[in-house]
């Protein structure tokens, strides 16, 4: 059994949740709750190179919320 | 003249390929049962039994292939013989005077002795007739063939003409024409049967395995099979009708698209086969609708489950292969799955039984005769097999095996199947991925009721700092470490103390710069510093980064460097041995800085969602990855149901930092106000942890499957004391957990599982009732609270129960993600489908399957990672590595299980054309780029390596290592060593093992170490694992134990290292410190036939100091002479020994002796050696590995020093404290003698080894010492160490090949 998240030949998503982190989805999967469409079907490997480039912070959202409003 | 008789031959004739194939089962197959077909048929009415038995002759007379029989010809071939006349077999059975019930039973067993009737393939016909008359108008007739004759299509055409011809009181004139089977034999002829193959071939090519949904039923006796029918609605028939024809192909096809989704989702596998009975029927042969013979086929059919296809795709592409093999229908099915290399493709089958005869024709009425079908045998007996009846509403019947399938299961199936039915019917856009199977309540409980348990965490502070403080607030005298030295007394420190001491290394932190979420690494060892640094770097708000003890240097620097962390933490031992980092290093055990620090909480505030550490963890791209675990996911784990029962309230703490059992270790119990007991570093035995488990009143501890097998085996009373004993981190042995759970009635074993990124454990089950129910698998039972598995197949679907999928892990505890790795977390923790909105979910790589009962069993991995001794191993990184050495083409790495229990890696190389590398130089090469437990235990060279048909890696081709070879070498002499022989080669699993040859060199391990310990002491012989460390050959270790019976290597002048062999002895003089036992190490490196010796100063058994080198070598030589009177003599030393050793060998030439050999290793005479000056005992110490550790006042700190050589646990360990005491005097006298020294001519030549590393500027080469007074060449090899470092393993390796080598050219002549 392929990994669905393994198949080199496979169409990608890339989606993102409220927290900013990002998630490798393949295409046939329904989108999961809670989750956007942060780049439509391309390649795994397009769709890695740009969780690559957007994903800058990897703390979830509201942490660096919390700790900004800290400091 | 008579007229020659006329031949009893008709016709002879080639068999098709069906018939060939079940031909030579019926020659090979003791059982050939399964090849019989009968069918049977009530006949209700008047019967004139004369007349159905004349109709079933005129039968036979009509048909040809009815009176054929089957023969080899002389050169082989077979071939069927029609012959032109045959007895028909006819039986008649009167039961019509027994009582019904008994009459029907009799009726039956003489089916059954029909059925059971041996055929003469060679002596037609191959059928029989049985009338059993029952009662007054009630017969049976039975009607038995050989499968071979005719087929279930023919049945049926058979007995309407048999009726026909009864009616017509057996004569055929109204009766239309047959068409002879011949007919079809030369259309078979005509077929190209190469290019079916290659038909058949490229259908099957890349499939990687069969499709089999019982592979343990396969053999054995099948169980009659049971039957269960549905018919399905009329609407649903028509949309499916409907389904094919918008797809322009045939009912057929799209129950094959559903039988092949269905057994996809029972077997986790996206490329399935099963077979299809075909009538095999050439539509362009005229009249083969009324044939009769054998023309049915089984063809397997493949159906890819690419989850993004839709129906319509996968209708579309199933439609498309199955025309392309229309044409090819006639290959025979064993000639088929030859072609695929796999053997046995499938154990499903699939019918459509459109019969070429109408169905309401049964019960017909034949003169007042009623014929009604009662049942019948036909030849297959797979564990699953579908039909289907056309009609208007479609008629599905499963046939399934009662042994594999249950009623109950087999009704599952069909509601499963008509559920893809459905989907197929009405949403052909549908991706298959989203084809549900399952009912309603079994998704309920997979993905709910099995799961952990929904637990509302209590408020609170959820970061790792808040809860500790509040422990030191209520209660600060309570115990939080109790910290074990190897034979000093325990420490206790309170929770106050604790928090003091990381207080003020926190702000030492801070000053240095660490903030909310700044990594620092940390190296060091297990000891109450290990706490409080690790408490330390989480107060200051940073996330600590343990770096493993057993990294070579290159990988614990690229760690450091990885981590980005500004700070590195070491203690005094771990700062021996240095490597590059940029970070600032603070020593956290040696640091008056620290000391200084106010005790005080630095008060920084950490949000539960900051990281608190970070653990590397193996990497498929040859890198490690870091796992980045937050605050949260810790105190999640200690407030578990699981772990706040008692059982976990003062924990052993004694698996590396670095692993991520430490979160267990060290958090679960000092988060709850418990005890952390610290075990004295170094690998804790069985015996150890028995004594500290019963010493320290533990309750809890975790322990690695190795560790706990070994313990299992060696004292499974060792955990009596427990509570709870947790284990896991490979599949665990049920027989293991049994011998504990036996001798520790009060304890408790848990079997956790859990992946890193999960935080340590994710499920967690008590073995105890588990095993008394018999269970035979260590289960990995049900989630902890808040947690959750799926088991999802290649769609994303959670499989139903008894399906491998692979693991998913969500809910609590799921950190943050890799460490500066975005697109490997992106894959890794990935969106989950199942759980709220915006959660994700870890995707482990794990196989599991649920248990009908709702328990998690582990299968396998999906990758290719492995679990050696607990660690978490990718093959591929491994590999990498390998594949980096120069001589390398290819590679493969895989973890062979050739004996039960007993993992080891094993790498194949295939070398580079014309290259032959050494492979104890590639495991070297792999050694030095990463840590011990993943260097294979050997390296084979290939020519190549072997693939499976499809052209990828075949694994389980791979050939499995022969220890044996290596371990040729010389016979046991004598009892002790034939014993110890005996349980090396029992523990390596050899079948012998040489007296000579080294334990490690065999694939041995650490743990292999300790069962051979634990093996030894029951047959009566005790020794210590550090004794095989030190020593390794069994030779050596007997020796060493020969020695006053005493455990330590001697102290004697001379040391005997090997004291066999037929060449003349290589002497090796001790360097300054006195002591020769670095050189035993050279018995791996020199051949069995070379002795060995040592020098060792006098000063340990006398107390004399010798006034010069001139005084030892004098000395020495008396001993060297008395082992060999004359040359050629072979001498060695490094530093100070280099200097006596040429000493001697100017002597022995003086003396007119021949010295064929003379070795200095990195010795230079005439330096200025400071000796007045320097601190002599650090030094000796440090060139030992050992930290001197000075008082405060300067001194050293000698019972400080005996205390840290003990705990190293080396031959070191067994000086008392004269013996340190001589060790200083002799070197500081050595340096002296040294200084002094003045070399004489040397008429010959010297083999050098210089250490290339840490050489002072200005420091003198080997030719510019030397040569000025030596006749000959100096041969001068670098070797890439310090000089104290030379006799380290590696480097000893490098020098030991060198003088093997020049010790062989010496003596091959």
């Amino acid at each position: 059994m392929t990994n669905p998240f393994e198949d080199p030949d496979g169409t990608f998503l890339v989606l993102v949740n409220d927290e900013g982190q990002y998630s490798l989805w393949p295409s046939f999967a329904e989108v999961p709750a809670g989750w956007t469409v942060a780049k439509t079907a391309d390649t795994r490997q397009a769709c890695l190179d740009y969780v690559e480039a957007n994903w800058t912070d990897m703390r979830p959202k509201s942490l660096v919320e919390a700790m900004e409003g800290r400091a | 003249m008579t007229q020659p008789k006329r031949s009893q031959l008709e016709d002879i004739l080639p068999l098709s390929p069906l018939q060939q194939g079940l031909f030579f089962h019926a020659l090979h197959d003791a059982d050939s049962d399964v090849y019989t077909a009968q069918g049977v048929l009530d006949l209700e009415g008047p019967l004139e039994a004369a007349t159905l038995r004349r109709a079933a002759a005129t039968l036979l007379r009509r048909h040809a292939n009815l009176r054929t029989g089957f023969r080899q010809r002389k050169e082989g071939s077979p071939v069927q013989v029609v012959h032109r006349e045959v007895t028909l077999p006819w039986q008649e059975v009167d039961l019509s005077g027994l009582p019904a019930a008994q009459a029907e039973a009799e009726a039956v067993r003489l089916a059954d002795a029909e059925r059971a009737h041996r055929w003469d393939m060679a002596r037609p016909p191959l059928l029989r007739f049985l009338l059993a008359r029952l009662g007054p108008d009630r017969h049976r007739l039975i009607f038995t063939n050989h499968h071979i004759l005719l087929d279930g299509w023919s049945t049926p055409i058979l007995q309407t003409e048999l009726f026909a011809l009864y009616v017509a009181g057996g004569n055929d004139t109204g009766l239309p024409r047959v068409t002879p089977y011949k007919n079809y034999l030369a259309w078979v002829a005509r077929q190209d049967r190469a290019a079916a193959e290659a038909a058949w071939r490229d259908a099957l090519a890349g499939l990687e395995e069969p499709t089999l949904v019982a592979p343990q039923a396969a053999g054995g006796d099948p169980a009659v099979p049971q039957r269960v029918r549905v018919r399905l609605e009329t609407d649903l028939t028509a949309a499916l009708t409907e389904r094919a024809r918008a797809h322009g192909t045939t009912l057929s096809t799209v129950l094959q698209l559903a039988w092949g989704l269905l057994l996809g989702r029972l077997t986790g596998r996206t490329d399935v086969v099963f077979g299809v009975a075909v009538s095999g029927r050439p539509p362009e042969l005229p009249g083969v609708e009324q044939m009769i013979g054998l023309f049915i086929n089984t063809i397997p059919v493949r159906v890819r489950l690419r989850p993004a296809d839709t129906v319509a795709d996968a209708l579309r592409a199933l439609q498309r292969e199955q025309a392309d093999l229309m044409p090819h229908h006639h290959l025979g099915l064993a000639d088929i799955q030859r072609l695929s290399g796999l053997g046995g493709l499938f154990d499903t089958m699939t019918v459509l039984e459109n019969y070429p005869f109408d169905p309401d024709s049964e019960g017909a009425d034949l003169g007042g005769l009623r014929v009604r079908g009662t049942g019948g045998h036909d030849a297959s007996h797979y564990p699953l097999a579908l039909a289907a009846v056309p009609g208007e509403r479609l008629s599905l019947r499963l046939d399934h095996r009662p042994d594999v399938f249950t009623a109950e299961a087999a009704k599952r199936l069909m509601r499963r199947l008509r559920r893809v039915l459905s989907a197929i019917a009405h949403e052909p856009d549908l991706p298959l991925a989203r084809i549900d199977v399952l009912d309603d309540d079994e998704r309920e409980r997979l993905l709910v009721g099995w799961q952990g348990p929904a637990v509302p965490r209590p408020d609170g502070p959820w970061s790792i700092t808040e809860r500790f403080a509040h422990h030191v607030r209520t209660a600060p005298d309570a115990v939080a470490l109790r910290e074990l030295t190897a034979g000093g007394p325990a420490r206790s420190i309170t929770y106050a103390e604790l928090d003091e001491r990381a207080n003020r290394l926190a702000h030492r932190l801070i000053g240095l710069g660490v903030r909310p979420e700044t990594p620092v690494a940390m190296l060091v060892e297990r000891s109450a510093h290990v706490v409080v640094a690790t408490l330390a770097i989480l107060k200051a708000g940073g996330v600590y980064a343990p770096i493993h003890h057993s990294y070579p240097p290159d990988r614990m620097a690229w760690a450091v460097e990885e981590t980005g962390a500004p700070v590195l933490l070491l203690d005094t031992v771990t700062a021996r041995h240095p490597f590059e980092h940029s970070a600032q290093a603070v020593v956290v055990d040696d640091d008056p800085e620290t000391a200084a620090l106010p005790a005080t909480d630095p008060g920084v505030v950490n949000h539960p969602d900051q990281t608190a550490y970070v653990l590397f963890t193996s990497g498929s791209t040859g890198l490690p990855k870091g796992v980045a675990v937050r605050h949260r996911d810790v105190v999640d784990l200690a407030l578990d149901t699981s772990m706040r029962d008692g059982a976990h309230d003062r924990i052993l703490c004694h698996s590396p930092h670095a692993f991520d059992a430490s979160t267990y270790e060290l958090w679960v119990a000092l988060l709850a106000g418990g005890t952390v007991v610290i075990a004295p570093p170094g690998e804790v035995d069985a015996a150890a942890l028995e004594r500290i488990v019963a010493a320290e009143d533990v309750t809890g501890l975790f322990i690695t499957t190795t560790l706990f097998n070994l313990v299992a085996e060696e004292r499974p009373a060792a955990f009596a004391g427990l509570k709870e004993v947790l284990t896991g981190g490979e599949a665990g042995s049920p027989a293991a957990m049994r011998k504990v759970l036996a001798a520790c009635p009060g304890t408790r074993v848990g079997n956790v599982y859990g992946p890193t990124e999960a935080t340590t454990y994710t499920t967690v089950l008590s073995m105890r009732e588990v095993l008394a129910g018999g269970e035979q698998a260590a289960l990995l039972g049900r989630p902890i609270d808040n947690m959750r598995v799926y088991v999802l197949d290649a769609g994303l679907r959670p499989v139903p129960p008894g399906v491998t999928g692979e693991a998913y892990v969500a809910g609590a505890g799921l950190g943050r993600g890799y460490l500066n790795r975005r697109a490997l977390t992106a894959e890794r923790y990935v969106a989950d489908p199942f759980g709220a909105p915006g959660d994700r979910m870890y995707r482990t790589g794990d196989l599991m399957r649920w248990r009908p009962d709702g328990m998690l069993e582990y299968v396998d991995r999906a990758d290719f990672q492995v679990k050696i001794r607990g660690f978490r191993i990718e093959l591929g990184e491994i590999e990498a590595v390998l594949a980096r050495h120069p001589d390398v083409a290819n590679v493969a790495v895989i973890a062979r299980e050739d004996r039960p229990g007993d993992k080891r890696l094993v790498g194949y190389v295939v070398p580079v054309a014309g290259r032959e590398p050494d492979p104890a130089e590639l495991r070297r090469h792999v050694g030095a780029a990463l840590p011990d437990y993943m260097v294979p235990a050997a390296v084979l060279l290939l020519g190549t390596l072997p693939t499976n048909p499809n052209g990828k890696l075949d694994r389980g081709a791979l050939p499995a290592p022969d220890f044996g070879v290596l371990s040729a070498g010389r016979d046991p002499d004598g009892p002790e060593e034939e014993v110890l022989c005996g349980l090396f080669a029992e523990v390596l699993g050899l079948e012998r093992v040489g007296a000579d040859v080294g334990f490690f060199d065999l694939g041995g391990d650490s743990i292999a170490v300790m069962r051979l310990v634990t093996r030894a002491r029951q047959a009566g012989l005790e020794m210590t694992p550090r004794e095989v460390f030190a020593h390794q050959s069994v030779e050596a270790l007997v020796r060493a134990r020969g020695r006053d019976g005493q455990d330590a290597p001697s102290l004697e002048v001379l040391l005997p290292i090997r004291a066999t062999g037929s060449r003349p002895p290589l002497f090796f003089v001790h360097p300054a410190g006195g002591l020769a036992w670095p050189y035993f190490q050279f018995q791996r490196h020199l051949g069995p036939e070379q002795p060995i010796y040592g020098l060792q100063a006098r000063a340990f058994t006398s107390g004399e100091l010798p006034e010069s080198v001139n005084a030892m070598a004098a000395d020495y030589l008396e001993r060297i002479r008395e082992v060999q009177p004359h040359g050629p003599y072979h001498l060695a030393g490094w530093s100070l020994g280099g200097l006596v050793a040429y000493e001697i060998a100017c002597r022995l030439q003086a003396a007119g002796e021949d010295v064929g050999l003379l070795v200095l290793i990195d010795s230079y005479h005439g330096q200025d050696l400071d000796a007045a000056k320097r601190e002599v005992l650090p030094e000796l110490l440090e060139a030992a590995g050992i930290d001197a550790g000075m008082n405060a006042d300067g001194a050293p700190d000698l019972d400080h020093i005996m205390r840290v050589i003990k705990e190293r646990g080396d031959a070191f360990a067994t000086l008392d404290e004269d013996g340190l005491t001589n060790l200083y005097r002799n070197y500081e006298n050595g340096l002296r003698c040294a200084e002094e020294y003045r070399p004489g001519r040397f008429r010959g030549d010297v083999v050098f080894f210089t250490a290339t590393r840490g050489r002072p500027a200005g420091a003198p080469t080997a030719r510019g010492n030397w040569q000025p007074v030596t006749e000959g060449q100096i041969e001068d090899y670098p070797v890439d160490a310090e000089h104290h470092l030379l006799m380290e393993p590696a480097p000893v390796a490098e020098i030991g090949a060198v003088l093997a080598a020049r010790l062989d050219k010496l003596h091959s002549s």
